[in-house]
């Protein structure tokens, strides 16, 4: 009995470890193969900060206060969003040396995919943290409700790891997938608030903010960082209702499609 | 000692379905509504029940196309079955002329990540790093891409991992073939010493040499069925009789 614990124990310390190591090595993939390396990680934020900020500080004259922060942490989510969707479409492709010859699980490649990037959504956020309160004039104070961005992050973690599932098993049975998504998250980015002002925003596309669960991590994420106040505990548990609803659904696409991946892809 | 199962295979069947057309994207399905593919029924695996005891090698014979390589990758839990169950207690590794590793990545990841799918602790894999480099000849290249290897490098790397790591259930399809002849000798001398003891091994083969020197129980296979599963004299007769 107590053997078979210990056992358990040991052979899921393996489990972790391989998680670790195959976020490590994504990572390094992904950024360290270029000269530039991690700078590309904050490259890709503060490129979209300075679109936006062209377009909308200066030539629309927008009246947000603290307008650069404002996109910076709203895009620190979206960009963690896109890369965790857009790129593990073809995942059970491109890592299909791992299954293809053993009877590991493929959740643990899109855990450990999603680890990866969680590494340079860390890296982005506390750039933003630093950029918030040594460079922005119009900052709060540093505030114990700064922590809620980690319930925050779990609620994209998990949204995203749906998404992920759906998609790359659906991948399977129809290739354009790609294709069709790519379309949805432009659509998908342009209703939610990333530089639009909230106030506006609310009043244009009523309860929108309740139907799009990117645009609810985003207003609470900002509330949390930038205000120093609470996330909204109603859109809060929306958005949890939301990412568990899409796991769910993506768990079982990933039984039902995802087990026949080695014979189809 | 009574025997402890480690694959136990209950009515498993296994049928592709060969679609003529190629239906798989969205904009296919609509245009194709009233129009369903066309699809060819091949039952790969007919239905069959049989049972792995831990420590043994089973050899598996038959002709080409007789559905063996489907047969194992239902065991290894690659493919799922269509029907029944298979019940794997262990790890499993399937090898046909290497294991399955990344051509992004170096040759130092590679056995870092599929010593890891096999189940191995990063320490363990630490300790047996340099055994492992050293068995496939390839110091002065640990920190190369594979994608720049000759396919002999690689094959030699998959196969050295294969023997350093290795899962608790191994399937072994035609694995012989890797490598220059000297090579080919130190693979059968090790697969002597450490797989054959200890581990549970499937073996496919086409030598009939390889299967009576080894296997204690040998099945063969006919058309996607289990003709015979026991001694593996009466099964190599079998086998040679079909190849009159």
């Amino acid at each position: 009995m107590i053997g078979n614990i210990l056992k358990d124990w040991k052979s899921r310390s393996n489990k972790y470890e391989r998680l670790w190591l195959l976020a490590k090595i994504e990572f390094k993939l992904r950024y360290y193969e270029n000269k530039l390396g991690l700078f590309w990680a904050l490259l890709k934020p503060l490129m979209d900060i300075a679109i936006y900020y062209v377009a909308f500080k200066v030539i629309l004259k927008t009246d947000v206060p603290a307008f650069a922060s404002y996109l910076f942490i709203g895009l620190v989510f979206w960009i963690f969003f896109v890369e965790s969707t857009t790129g593990t479409i073809q995942i059970l492709n491109t890592k299909k040396y791992l299954y293809e010859y053993s009877n590991m699980n493929k959740l643990e490649i899109y855990i450990s995919t999603l680890f990866s990037n969680s590494i340079g959504f860390l890296f982005n956020l506390s750039m933003f943290f630093l950029f918030y309160h040594f460079f922005e004039s119009q900052s709060n104070p540093i505030s114990y409700n700064n922590l809620w961005v980690i319930v925050l992050f779990i609620n994209l973690f998990i949204l995203s790891l749906g998404c992920s599932l759906m998609l790359s098993n659906l991948y399977i049975i129809a290739k354009d997938i790609n294709q069709i998504w790519m379309v949805f998250i432009s659509f998908l980015f342009f209703l939610s608030p990333i530089f639009y002002k909230l106030s506006s925003f609310k009043e244009s596309l009523p309860a929108l903010e309740y139907g799009n669960p990117m645009a609810g991590i985003i207003i609470n994420s900002r509330r949390v960082m930038m205000d120093g106040v609470a996330p909204d505990f109603e859109l809060l548990a929306f958005d949890f209702g939301y990412a568990i609803f899409f796991l769910l659904v993506g768990i079982i696409l990933l039984n039902k499609l995802g087990a026949k991946a080695a014979e189809k892809l | 000692m009574e025997s402890t199962i480690v694959i136990k295979a209950r009515n498993i069947s296994k049928t592709f379905h060969i679609s003529e057309d190629s239906h798989n994207t969205v904009k296919h399905r609509l245009f194709n509504l009233f129009n369903p593919p066309r699809n060819k029924n091949l039952e790969a695996i007919k239905m069959m029940n049989f049972e792995i005891n831990k420590g043994e090698c089973v050899g598996l014979i038959g002709r080409n196309g007789c559905g063996k390589s489907t047969l194992i990758r239902l065991l290894a839990g690659v493919y799922p079955t269509d029907t029944g169950f298979v019940d794997i207690n262990g790890t499993t590794l399937l090898m046909n002329l290497g294991v399955g590793m990344s051509h992004e990545l170096t040759a130092r990841e590679n056995i870092y990540v599929s010593s890891s799918v096999l189940g191995m602790k990063i320490k363990d894999i630490d300790a047996i790093f340099d055994k492992i480099v050293s068995f496939a000849e390839l110091e002065g290249f640990i920190d190369t891409k594979i994608k720049y290897f000759s396919s002999g490098m690689v094959a030699r790397l998959g196969f050295s991992i294969a023997v350093n790591a290795g899962a608790s259930i191994m399937f072994l399809d035609e694995i012989f073939a890797v490598g220059d002849m000297k090579f080919q000798e130190k693979a059968i001398k090790v697969f002597e010493s450490s797989w054959i003891e200890g581990k549970t091994v499937v073996l496919v083969s086409h030598s009939m040499e390889v299967i009576k020197k080894y296997c204690g129980r040998t099945a063969y296979m006919k058309h996607g069925a289990l003709a015979y599963f026991g001694e593996t004299n009466k099964a190599v007769e079998m086998y040679l009789a079909d190849n009159q």
